[in-house]
Order: structure tokens, then sequence, then C-alpha cells
């Protein structure tokens, strides 16, 4: 594999996401609607601490150990939660609107994309969570197309994503085992394997990705890597807040995330305590290693400096005063194109 | 082994591996072993098969029949499991291929070489019409198309018995074996568990090509 010319990436800004799924849906209707795809969720946002999804996903292996590729397992259908079906007929066009309730056909699930939505962590009055979007990293060292045997996955000389050809797949499904994010998916209709296109036809106009666009808490910034006039640049470069999940998986990641600050905590007098932070600074180098304190500590001391009265150009930043500024040049409002199928 | 002529052209008799046609023809038993870990393709396939089998099936009995028009294989094995359908991301379906050299001495293990190709003629348990294939090399099979090789399987009692035929010629652009009645021919069995979740270059397969003589027509 050759290295791409430019690489496209994603910012997350954790603190803002509010987990309302706006970008989860923009992507599943966009592009997961057709058969065999209907459990695919090539967007998903996750209660944090939680199992995940797929669940427990962060412990199934996959990557890379110091170079090495490290063995895993493919997630089941069962662990991403499946597809329910509902009594929509019977609710909504059978005439039992007010006797039937809306409700799970067949077999009750004891799993689901989002089960521990909103469970977190800790004690009241010092419980935690936060919300963690996730989609293809599209990896500089992709672990899914170093697995496959027929090089069915390519990553795009022009910007870096990763795209999986159809064509090509036969549906080995090594890729599914050794992406440690766990983000493909089989399809059973068409026998092949299927993930997040970063919105490719999009990008390739101008436009950033449906999950980015449609985001109502201004959380996802999208841009070139190495243009020092956008926002990714500034965040993952320059400031140097926004960092990669789980970086020793090793396969570099280019969608970055900004980690959550904490509440304060309450302590047993029901004073504030800030001793220490409410989610356990562990936790958070758990998820993006030792980089995720620097990166807390820069967004706190800029904090202080507004407070102080001074300016801070990466708050402004975060704080996305001026939305286009979020699209690192990829702003051009969709609407105003015609699409073709096909 | 010999491919003998038989008289029945009635295909659908022919594809039965209960049939009558296959009753009286001798077998082969051939051993089989899994592709070399060291050959595979890729360093995650290498590291996800380090301390697992691959190759479940070890032996396959193989009967061969010509009708002066096609040339069919029958393969039956013992494979407790039938694994017929992808039912879950983490399900794969039991398959059996016949290898033929396109050149003399192509390379089997490595299924083909640039420029050496080998033809697949490739039957899963999870669909009707059989794969016309082509290989040079891992990773490099392409399915030229999916009417020219006819199989029909069935699984009884722990015991995969499964016909595959195709024509003796066939007219293709594609570098497909041809061999005739009279000629000397070789060929390869591969063999996919379902159930030991082997696809692509995890399989079982005859190490060595096997000299095949096609019967001529006796009339
Ligand atoms: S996140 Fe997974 S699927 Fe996406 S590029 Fe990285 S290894 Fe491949
Ligand atoms: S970039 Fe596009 S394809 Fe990928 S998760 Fe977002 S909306 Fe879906």
């Amino acid at each position: 594999m050759s290295s791409p010319k430019r690489q496209i990436a994603m910012v997350m800004d954790l603190n803002k996401c509010i987990g309302c799924q706006t970008c989860t849906i923009a992507c599943k209707r966009l592009w997961t609607r057709d058969e065999g795809m209907d459990y695919m969720w090539w967007n998903c946002v996750n209660t944090m601490p939680g199992r995940g999804t797929p669940r427990d996903w962060e412990t199934m292996g996959g990557g890379f150990t110091a170079g090495d590729a490290r063995p895993s397992r493919i997630p089941t259908r069962g662990d991403f939660g499946d597809a329910w079906e509902f009594n929509h007929e019977e609710v909504f066009f059978g005439g039992k609107g007010s006797s039937a309730h809306l409700q799970i056909k067949g077999e009750q699930p004891d799993w689901g994309p989002n089960w521990d939505e909103d469970q977190g962590a800790g004690e009241y009055p010092n419980a935690y969570y936060f919300y963690l979007p996730r989609i293809c990293n599209h990896c500089t060292h992709p672990a899914c197309l170093e697995a496959c045997p027929r090089k069915a996955i390519e990553k795009r000389e022009e910007d870096g994503i990763v795209l999986l050809n159809e064509d090509r797949c036969r549906g080995y499904r090594f890729c599914m085992e050794a992406c440690p994010y766990k983000k493909l998916y089989f399809n059973e209709t068409r026998k092949i394997s299927q993930k997040c296109i970063f919105c490719f036809p999009r990008v390739e106009k101008g436009v950033a990705p449906a999950c980015a666009r449609q985001c109502p808490g201004r959380v996802r910034f999208v841009g070139y890597r190495d243009d020092q006039n956008g926002p990714i640049w500034k965040l993952v470069d320059k400031y140097r807040v926004a960092i990669p999940l789980h970086p020793e998986f090793g396969t570099e990641p280019n969608v970055f995330y900004v980690p959550p600050m904490s509440p304060p905590r309450f302590d047993e007098n029901g004073e504030i305590d800030e001793s220490r932070p409410r989610i356990p600074d562990e936790y958070l180098v758990s998820l993006f290693g030792p980089r995720a304190l620097e990166a807390l500590g820069t967004i706190k001391s800029e904090v202080a400096k507004v407070r102080g009265g001074g300016k801070s150009e990466l708050l402004d930043l975060l704080i996305a005063y001026e939305w286009k500024s979020m699209f690192g040049g990829f702003d051009r409002d969709p609407a105003t194109i015609e699409w073709t199928k096909g | 082994m010999q491919a003998s002529f038989v008289s029945e052209r009635n295909l659908d008799a022919l594809l039965d591996p209960a049939g009558a046609a296959w009753r009286n023809v001798p077998r082969t038993e051939l051993g089989l072993t899994g592709t070399p870990l060291g050959l595979q393709p890729t360093a995650a396939i290498k590291a996800s098969w380090a301390d697992k089998k691959i190759g479940a099936i070890d032996r396959v009995d193989v009967a061969a029949l010509n009708d002066g028009q096609r040339l069919l294989f029958r393969l039956e094995w013992r494979d407790p499991t039938e694994s017929r359908k992808i039912t879950d991301n983490n399900v794969f379906v039991d398959g059996a291929a016949i290898l033929f050299p396109t050149v003399p001495d192509a390379p089997l293990v490595l299924m083909g070489a640039k420029g050496a190709p080998v033809n697949v003629w490739y039957w899963r348990a999870d669909e009707d019409a059989g794969n016309h294939i082509v290989a040079e090399g891992f990773g490099t099979t392409r399915i030229v198309d999916r009417d020219r090789v006819r199989t029909r399987a069935a699984w009884n009692d722990g015991r995969w018995q499964v016909v595959i035929a195709r024509d003796l010629r066939v007219d293709s652009p594609e570098p497909v074996a041809n061999v005739q009645p009279g000629a000397p021919a070789q060929f390869s069995i591969a063999v996919w568990d379902g159930a030991n979740s082997e696809r692509a270059g995890i399989k079982a397969f005859s190490p060595v090509w096997t000299d095949l003589t096609i019967e001529p027509a006796q009339r």
C-alpha cells in the first residue's frame, strides 16, 4: 500500500455530543437501507463507560501489537444488537392503534445497539457518563485492508478514504476479524462486507459527510489533515487537543477526539470537590492514552485564559461560532447539487 | 484415476450423487492436507490461524465419469456438521472444488501463478449454481461464469456427497482447462469445512496433481 497524497480526517469534540443520534440516522437513511443492511450502523453513538457496539468490542482484539497482527474474532449480529422487527402494521395500519402497543416481534432481545444508553458509571452524586460517536477511522495503517487476501479494500490515493470494493469482496470476513474498532459489517444477502465510506460521493463534491453536516451539536470537524487553515490541523497538530481512540491498537486512526472534561465532584458534605475529576483520569487514559490528560490540561488553561479576559483561538474554534468553519472547505450545500444515482 | 465412459446422457441422472450411474464406479481415496500456515497470504490470517487446524477434512472419496461430452466428479467425505447457510457473521459454509492445471506443472499449492493459471470448478453449499473460476495465485480467484459448472449435493448421516460437472471442452476467452478422451489430464481436490470457519486459502486439498485418464467412448 502506498501512502495517500492527502488524508481527509474528522475530529469529534466529546464535550459537545448530546447523544441525539442525528448522525446515526443521517448515515442510516443515506447509505444503509438496502437489503442485508438492516443491522448496520456505520455511525454509532454509545454511552461511555459502557460495553459499546458491538458489545465489548474494545476487548475483542485485532489491530497490531508492536506492528504484529493481533488475533481477534468476528462480531456476531447479536453482538451488534441485530435489527429488531416491530409490529408496525398492527399498530399503525391494522386498526388497533388504541389497543395494541408498539413492541418487538418474536423473541425478546437481551442486547441492542445502544442497550446500556445513559447508564454510565460512578455513584450518586458523582455518577458520570459521556457519549462516544464512532465511524470507521479511515486508518493510516488499516488492519482491515492488510488482512484481506483479495486486496478488496483500498486506501484512496487522493484523500486516504478506506473503501471496500464490493466487486472484489468474496465475503471471507478476515477484515471484520482484523479491524480492532469492529467497524465492518457482513451483508448476508449480498455475501460481502460493507463499511463507512466517509461519504466519498459528497466529499468529492465539496460536501462534508452527512454525519458531520447533520450534527446539531456542532461536534464534528472535517478537513484535510495537512490544511493549516483548516480545523483538523489546528486541533490535532497545532493545539494537540484531538487524539485518536485506542492508539495502542496500532492502526493510526484519522478520526480524532477532543476528550470530555468532567463536571465537578461533590464531597460527603455536598461541597464541590476540585481535588480530582469526576471522570477518572485512568478511564480516559485507558481510552485515549496518556495524551488525554495533556489535551484536557491545554483546554483548561485556555478556559482560564478566556475567563481572565483573554482571547483563545482554540476555544473559538471548538465553540464553532461559525458553523461552516468546521468543514475545512467541505462546506458546499448538498441541496445545490444535482445528485444522480448509480 | 480413470473417468470411465458411460452411455447415460441424462444430466439430471448423472448429477444425482445417489443415482444409478455412480453405483459401480470405483472410488479412489485421496488424502487431503491443510494449506500450510506459512503460505497464507496475509499476516492477519497467519496470526489468527497460528494455533488452529487448517483443513479439517483429511480424506475424500473420488469417482469420475464422462459421457463423451461432459466430465463429472463425485466426491464423498465425512463431515458431521452440515454448514449449508450463512446464518451469522461468523458462520461459514461447506464447499469443494476440482482444480485443473491449464499449463503443465501449474503450481498447485499456491493456486496457480501469474501466467500459469489453475481452473477451478467450485461448489458451495449455499449456492445451486457452480462457479467456474480461474486463479493465478492466492487472492486472485475470479469467477468467469456461473452456468457452465453444474453441481448437486446431498448431506446424509454425516457425509457429503457432491457431484461437480462441466463439459470436457468449453469455448472461453479465459484460461480454462479443456480435456479430451484419451489425452492425459490432471486434477486436485479442495474441501472447505464451514464448521471450522474455512474459507479462501483456509482449506484442505490433495497436495499433488492426480493423473486422470478419460476413457474414450465405447460403441
Ligand atoms: S477503523 Fe477498522 S475498518 Fe476502518 S480503516 Fe481502520 S481498520 Fe479499517
Ligand atoms: S462519514 Fe458518511 S458513511 Fe461514514 S459514518 Fe458518517 S455519514 Fe456514514
